[in-house]
């Protein structure tokens, strides 16, 4: 009859275990990639494959520590961040209560639904032609780009988020006498939550996309354009400093998402 | 302790439920000319096979379904919706998954807008009841069934219901939690002496928590017998051994039977 035979596992005991198998997979994945720079190196050493193509791991250093003591560099990143930012929370700022509300209520979205859905499909990048003639090749045209890709995944995890919403609680809610904005405060919105941060993270990977493609297409500054220009005078390894400069922004903002992620998903079964 | 004189807790009078079935385009009638009363301080239990409409009884209380003829009286007013005088413990567990059993618990005084320091002690009081005290910050998932449904208990209770209703919240346990379960509630009730409707399709609970039975006939639900349980209080767990509680159940299960042969499939 002790309430503490109720209860299965012991919290303390099952976090502990989860950190030491994650330390160990952690060892594991960073001599993966280790042995990954070091064949990549031996390659380019032995010229196995044209270091013209692919460069090489010492090379790429050097490049970085060149590039990012010149203030010139700073500034093609000071760029995209910019566009990226601009682009990323304007998405946010209009696709999360856009989602939200379509799931909530049946004729809005049946009003945005056929447009959503279509464009979600639609490779965006294929309208950066028109976006450039009409914003022009500054940094306006890139944020219109970033916005686009990053927006539809939002409005759609929103969306999908309300259409899940567990039945048995707004039941229970309604036989407290709740009202609809109380139902869509307490429980609608918290429920949306893990939703939409796994719709923010699709968000992330296409607005890296699209600041790339966009100014790769047509721009005078920014990561993409210095990328392309490294790349077409044969300076393959300032293209690859710009490569693993974008390829770290998202892994550190993917890593923002999940510690977002796990301080509002405390509350979640493992 | 039933006074005959004053007017009953919940009447219910001439109550037809029929609704269209969406998927046949049918109307089905779920209740057909239900007419009972319940008094104050009464612990009700409705039993009956599947299709009874048990539920829908319990749901038209509670104030989700409207009655297509007659009507539910709860202390002479007429019921036309959910209201701050009732509150249910459901089937699931229905806790808000986000929020640990403190704020679980308080969910149904914060959505009426009575949150106040008692309210905030009466939580307590019933955390405490129901025998979760020293789980206040714990969350839903790090509880087990039963002690899932001993906080929907006491977030139904912390609203301080006049009635108090019961939709088979044991049905989702094991057999022993179920047991274990059940004499809490009879000892719970004992503290709190709510007028209870208790739904559920196992005889032996109803007979068990029920000051009285009711039981409900399928197709359409209409009510059968209406059984007075006169076993002395407070009961434990071995009176379901004595020949006459298990006089009741058979009795129960009787007419249960007999209505399953009246339907044809026995």
């Amino acid at each position: 009859m002790s309430k503490t035979e109720m209860i299965s596992t012991t919290p303390v005991k099952n976090k502990s275990r989860k950190i030491k198998t994650k330390r160990n997979t952690v060892w594991i994945s960073v001599t993966s990639v280790i042995l990954f720079l070091i064949t990549w190196e031996l390659i380019s050493y032995y010229k196995l494959i044209n270091p013209l193509f692919i460069s090489s791991p010492i090379k790429i250093v050097e490049a970085a520590t060149t590039l990012f003591a010149d203030p010139k560099y700073w500034q093609h990143l000071g760029v995209s961040a910019y566009e990226f930012s601009l682009g990323f929370i304007l998405a946010m700022a209009i696709g999360i209560p856009l989602g939200i509300f379509a799931g909530w209520n049946r004729i809005f979205n049946s009003i945005i639904s056929p447009f959503v859905s279509a464009l979600y499909v639609t490779p965006k990048v294929a309208l950066l032609p028109i976006i450039i003639i009409a914003f022009g090749i500054g940094v306006a045209s890139k944020i219109v780009v970033v916005f686009l890709m990053a927006f539809f995944p939002i409005v759609m995890s929103a969306q999908k988020a309300m259409s899940t919403l567990d039945q048995n609680l707004i039941k229970a809610a309604r036989s407290f006498t709740a009202s609809e904005f109380q139902i869509f405060k307490t429980i609608a919105l918290p429920s949306t939550v893990p939703f939409l941060l796994n719709g923010i993270r699709l968000g992330l990977g296409q607005g890296l996309i699209a600041i790339v493609v966009g100014e790769m297409y047509a721009s005078t500054a920014g990561i993409g354009y210095h990328l392309t220009h490294a790349g077409q005078n044969l300076k393959t390894a300032e293209m690859f400093v710009g490569v693993v400069v974008i390829a770290v922004s998202g892994v550190i903002l993917t890593g923002v998402i999940g510690l977002i992620e796990k301080r509002f998903s405390s509350w979640k079964p493992e | 302790m039933i006074d005959t004189q004053s007017i009953p807790k919940l009447q219910s009078q001439f109550l037809d439920v029929t609704y269209i079935n969406h998927k046949t385009g049918q109307e089905v009638t779920a209740l057909k000319n239900i007419n009972l009363s319940i008094q104050e301080g009464e612990f009700i239990c409705i039993v009956g096979p599947s299709g009874c409409g048990k539920t829908t009884f319990l749901n038209t209380v509670i104030g989700f379904i409207e009655p297509s003829n007659g009507s539910i009286l709860l202390d002479n007013k007429k019921i036309v919706g959910p209201g701050k005088d009732r509150s249910m413990v459901f089937q699931s567990p229905s806790l808000l998954p986000w929020r640990n059993v403190m704020d679980n618990v308080l969910y149904g005084v914060e959505l009426q807008k009575r949150i106040t320091s008692e309210t905030r002690k009466l939580a307590k009081t019933y955390i405490e009841m129901v025998g979760l005290k020293g789980f206040e910050s714990h969350y839903p998932h790090e509880l087990s069934g039963g002690m899932q449904q001993r906080v929907n208990l006491a977030r139904a209770l912390t609203v301080e219901p006049s009635l108090l209703l019961l939709d088979e919240p044991f049905s989702a346990l094991d057999a022993q939690t179920r047991e274990f379960m059940q004499q809490e509630l009879v000892r719970i009730w004992s503290e709190t002496k709510k007028t209870s409707i208790f739904i559920t399709h196992q005889i032996d609970e109803a007979v068990f928590l029920a000051d009285r039975v009711f039981v409900f006939g399928a197709r359409p639900g209409h009510l059968v017998d209406d059984i007075a349980i006169d076993l002395k209080r407070p009961r434990e767990l071995k009176i379901k051994r004595e020949p006459h509680f298990l006089q009741y159940v058979d009795r129960i299960w009787q007419l249960i039977e007999n209505e399953s042969a009246k339907q044809g499939f026995a």
